[in-house]
């Protein structure tokens, strides 16, 4: 617990739909519970960060040093309780390259935007691509078209596999792809088939954004949407290539990139 | 008038419709007229040398709602066409008499007949710039083209533009523009000091003002700025390229800022410091400013520069201002923007000089992804 107390920086990921912190020291890193964001991003952050200083036995007020990513990191910043903002990018590729110093490549997909990065041989961000400001092949599409067929979020990537015909969805603009939606479940098609047809189109067009980076390896994928095994496999399929699994919780690259570059700016 | 004044006062100016601006100098100028000009490039002093007020016609902000325009252009034609429309449709412009376009893009170009047949009490005139500026014959082209666009502004309002009004109206303009390259040298210089936002709004507000005024508050401004407080950031120095038309939404030029990086150069509003030197002042002051169109012109992708590889200006203007990086800010479908995106990534990679393409558009007014984007941008420099 001492240790933890010396030195010890936390990184937070208030993302748009989750808020991820993790505590990093000389000993290693410590995650946090996931939170809800909710309407109040900076709220869900310092909620994190308090969730966090309860598994570590740190008490908040001896967190010395915090840094903030992710979509409510400068109201994290604002409300006092970070004392760095650095971009979700360089914090998601700092995160992975130090989960797995081979990575290359990373698509993230989260609840509102997906990323391809490019990464050198350090680490440093070479490129990256990012979505357009639609919602198409972002994991908030996912959850409109799970919640338009009924299913949870978490379920539908697996009941995606089951398919043996997927449909054809020509659209990833979540208002068209609705309508094509109630067209395939009036034609009576099977659920399983109309999501892996929504699946393969996320990772189509995620997969036509991170081709304009060069498709390199080793490539991971982070973000919630990370969990979903239909659009992991359809996006290895799309790119021609297997990602490498993390050896942790792709979700939390953020928030571990953040407390890592924040360690290594108070060196 | 202090620094922060001054500029307060600009910020001021630029937020009233263009027809408020010509009807409060007329007030002043009883039978005084009042001409617009499109971007890119300006002929302010043709239009001043009239006795009339130049300004710039810079289309509708975010403030302007498009009723009519929308229903006149297909959805891939850019915003200040737009809203330039717009602002006719929407009586904006309103003591305005006339209005210049010039060939600078096929929407230019149309944007001048559209408003000639919508709005017939407009004295609307096209300037036809040379598009082969290797030319042997280009300077005498330019300079017999702004002869006829002279003699369509004394057809239209009765003005009388001569060969002396015409050097006077040069020679003031002259005077501005080293004042503006003083700006942009002492921000080069010290970017601490003067903000991007902050040049801009200097920068547009002449546009929007009377010159002979414009000149006295230049003068003020080189002599307070020196005095003012700036601590030095941690910040990368860039370029940013491609906004030499649609005018960039003030938040994005903040939001560059804000994610860590110190512009150094630009090329917002070229067309009011088009010429790098001074316009010589002769007895031919048509020609010398035909002559100068061409060969005292800043590298823009609204000319045609014969051979020479488009990239080579950029890579100067990086050079010259210390710069680190570029950042390319073309508007949505601006042709002439991104067709030489891709010839000046090229030379810009050949020199190992980092850039970032952040696309814009005028009614733009959450700025959150391009904050990530150049954040990210400024990090993996800093970081590196």
């Amino acid at each position: 617990m001492a240790d933890w107390r010396e030195g010890c920086v936390v990184g937070v990921d208030i993302g748009s739909t989750t808020t991820k912190a993790v505590a990093f020291s000389k000993e290693g890193y410590l995650k946090g519970p996931l939170m809800p964001t909710g309407a109040v991003p900076e709220k869900a952050g310092r909620a994190a960060v308090e969730g966090l200083a309860t598994v570590a036995g740190i008490p908040f007020e001896a967190i010395q040093f915090t840094v903030a990513t992710g979509y409510g990191r400068l109201l994290a910043s604002a409300s006092g309780f970070a004392d760095k903002v650095i971009s979700e990018i360089s914090c998601h590729a700092t995160g992975a390259f130090y989960l797995n110093p081979r990575t290359r490549l990373i698509v993230d997909i989260g609840g509102q935007d997906s990323k391809g990065i490019g990464l050198t041989a350090a680490g440093v961000v070479e490129n990256f691509v990012m979505n357009d400001k639609c919602a198409a092949g972002t994991g908030r599409f996912l959850e409109e078209m799970a919640e338009l067929l009924g299913y949870e979020l978490d379920e539908i990537g697996e009941v995606s596999l089951r398919s043996e015909s997927p449909c054809e969805i020509s659209s990833t603009c979540t208002v068209f792809a609705e309508t094509e939606v109630h067209a395939l479940t009036t034609a009576r098609k099977r659920p399983e088939d109309i999501l892996a047809g929504l699946h393969k189109a996320v990772a189509k067009r995620v997969a036509a954004m991170v081709k304009a980076l060069g498709v390199r390896e080793e490539a991971v994928f982070t973000g919630g949407v990370s969990k979903n095994r239909g659009v992991v496999k359809w996006l290895e399929e799309r790119l021609g290539m297997a990602f490498t699994p993390l050896p942790d919780d792709p979700q939390y690259a953020g928030a571990l990139g953040a407390a890592v570059l924040g360690f290594r700016l108070r060196q | 008038m202090a620094v922060d004044q001054t500029i307060d006062r600009c910020r001021e100016l630029i937020a009233e419709p263009l027809g408020v601006i010509a009807e409060r100098w007329k007030e002043s100028h009883p039978g005084g007229r009042v001409a617009a000009c499109f971007p890119v490039w300006s002929p302010a002093e043709l239009i001043h040398a009239g006795g009339m007020l130049p300004l710039g016609l810079l289309g509708g902000g975010a403030t302007v709602e498009l009723t009519h325009a929308d229903a006149r252009f297909q959805s891939f034609v850019c915003s200040i066409s737009k809203s330039t429309l717009e602002l006719g449709f929407q009586g904006l412009l309103k003591g305005v008499d006339g209005l210049v376009f010039s060939n600078i893009c096929d929407v230019a170009r149309n944007l001048s007949s559209i408003y000639k047949r919508n709005f017939p009490h407009f004295h609307v005139d096209y300037l036809h710039l040379p598009q082969n500026s290797t030319s042997a014959g280009v300077a005498d082209y330019t300079a017999e083209e702004l002869r006829r666009v002279a003699r369509g502004f004394e057809s239209a309002f009765g003005v009388k533009i001569t060969e002396d009004s015409i050097g006077k109206s040069v020679e003031l303009y002259n005077a501005i523009r080293a004042r503006l390259r003083a700006l942009y040298a002492f921000r080069i210089a010290e970017p601490q000091k003067l903000s991007t936002v902050e040049l801009y709004l200097i920068l547009r507000a002449l546009t929007q003002a009377d010159p002979e005024e414009s000149l006295i508050r230049l003068d003020e401004l080189l002599a307070e700025l020196p005095g003012r407080e700036g601590r030095p950031k941690d910040r990368i120095r860039v370029v940013i390229e491609g906004a030499f038309c649609e005018q960039p939404p003030l938040g994005l030029l903040e939001v560059l800022e804000e994610a860590g990086c110190y512009v150094v150069e630009d090329d917002l509003l070229l067309g009011w410091r088009w010429f790098t030197s001074d316009v010589p002042v002769n007895a031919d002051p048509f020609r010398a400013l035909g002559q100068s169109y061409v060969d005292r012109a800043v590298p823009s992708s609204t000319r045609h520069e014969g051979r020479e590889h488009r990239s080579k200006g950029l890579i100067e203007k990086v050079r010259r201002s210390r710069a680190d990086a570029v950042i390319f800010t073309p508007p949505k479908f601006c042709e002439p923007a991104l067709f030489d995106y891709v010839p000046m990534k090229q030379g810009l990679e050949r020199e190992a000089i980092p850039h970032l393409l952040v696309e814009f558009e005028e009614k733009m007014w959450t700025f959150e992804r391009t904050r990530n984007e150049v954040e990210t941008f400024v990090e993996s420099m800093l970081f590196d």
